[in-house]
């Protein structure tokens, strides 16, 4: 009787046993590697397309902020709902979150965007606004003055007959810059946003 | 401070009552909350008790945009949790309002304007690891020199 007395002692007073009581007992928290977690750069050169934003579903989780380094995309935690899709937007790579950029890989899949402007010639005045407030056409053609006349038909937008008239819409970017400046509404851009399965030397 | 209330203080800490309320959430942090209940994290080898009164309360957990239909009634939920007490913000929701933070929706975060939010989890939703690590880490300093302020 007094030796098993001595037993539970022994056994009870054992550091071991008294950390196990005291302590929690299952693995310590952690959160796997392949956690799709907060995008984080992977330090690939951002050329500011600005897809990263046009994907993201939730107001203010991300913008592009011009750093001495160059254009550079910042998730704000507290929006951002790590979906994911500015990870797979991005044409250059630029944010990498749990196993999206490796699964794109093997997949052959990528997210691609398109831009399609619709021009309401019932509304449209003939301005100009948007045709002269297009970063696009400003590149082509930097001298066009108000009025968007032009003699080149290489601009993305012109006004021709006092109607705008969209010549060449795979040139658009999709910043909706004109649909800002028009004063009539007349003038809309549509994203278009879609997964496609590219075709293998592409990747 | 006394060697018997540096043990009140210890055992307290020891020993977290939860509740938490849905301000106007989508139900995912909801979920979130309840898988933390599962056996998979044992949340009671922490010390962790979820009554869901707050009359017995120690951490709040907030969840959701707050909807204007929760105007005053938080405000009277957080005065009714005795001291010491400390209120969580779980998910995005009452730290943006996440996806409902938009023109012409009535929401109105962020929820620390309502009541005093001490830590924030931010996520939509936030894993049931994230929960349990903020629980964890705001529960020691809550509680460590309430028999002092006191
Ligand atoms: S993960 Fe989703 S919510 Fe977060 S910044 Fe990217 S697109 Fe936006
Ligand atoms: S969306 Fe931008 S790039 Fe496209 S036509 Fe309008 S202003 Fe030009
Ligand atoms: S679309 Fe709008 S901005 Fe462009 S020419 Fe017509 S009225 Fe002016
Ligand atoms: S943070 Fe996301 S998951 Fe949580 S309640 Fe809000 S919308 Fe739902």
């Amino acid at each position: 009787m007094p030796l098993s007395i001595v037993y539970y002692a022994k056994e009870f007073f054992r550091g071991e046993w008294a950390r196990k009581f005291l302590a929690a007992k299952t693995a310590p928290l952690v959160t796997p590697t392949y956690f799709r977690n907060y995008p984080e750069l992977t330090g690939k050169t951002c050329t500011h397309h600005l897809f990263c934003m046009m994907a993201c579903p939730a107001p203010g989780a991300i913008d592009v902020v011009r750093t001495p380094e160059g254009w550079m995309p910042r998730i704000h935690v507290g929006h951002c709902i790590r979906c994911g899709l500015c990870v797979e937007a991005c044409p250059n790579g630029v944010l990498r979150s749990g196993r999206i950029l490796e699964s794109m890989f093997y997949d052959n899949t990528k997210l691609s965007f398109s831009f399609r402007i619709d021009v309401d010639t019932e509304r449209c005045m003939g301005c100009g606004n948007c045709a002269v407030a297009c970063p696009v056409n400003k590149l082509i053609d930097s001298q066009m003055s108000h009025g968007g006349r032009a003699s080149t038909d290489d601009l993305l937008l012109k006004v021709n007959e006092g109607k705008c008239q969209v010549l060449h819409v795979e040139k658009c970017t999709g910043c909706k810059t004109c649909e800002h400046h028009c004063p009539n509404e007349a003038i809309h851009v549509a994203r278009l946003l879609e997964a496609v399965h590219a075709p293998e030397d592409e990747l | 401070m006394t060697v018997l209330q540096s043990l009140k203080n210890f055992v307290r800490s020891k020993s977290i009552h939860v509740a938490y309320v849905d301000v106007g959430s989508c139900n995912g942090c909801d979920i979130e909350v309840l898988a933390c209940l599962a056996p998979r994290y044992d949340i009671e080898q922490y010390g962790i008790f979820v009554h869901n009164n707050p009359r017995e309360a120690d951490v709040l957990l907030v969840i959701g945009a707050y909807t204007p239909g929760w105007e005053g009634k938080l405000e009277g939920l957080w005065e009714k949790i005795p001291d010491p007490k400390v209120a969580i913000a779980i998910g995005n929701c009452p730290i943006s309002g996440c996806l409902f933070n938009r023109p012409h929706t009535l929401v109105d975060p962020p929820v620390a304007k309502h009541i005093p939010i001490a830590a924030q989890v931010p996520g939509c939703p936030p894993r049931p690891t994230e929960i349990l690590s903020a629980i964890l880490s705001v529960a020691p300093t809550v509680f460590k020199d309430y028999e002092v302020r006191k």
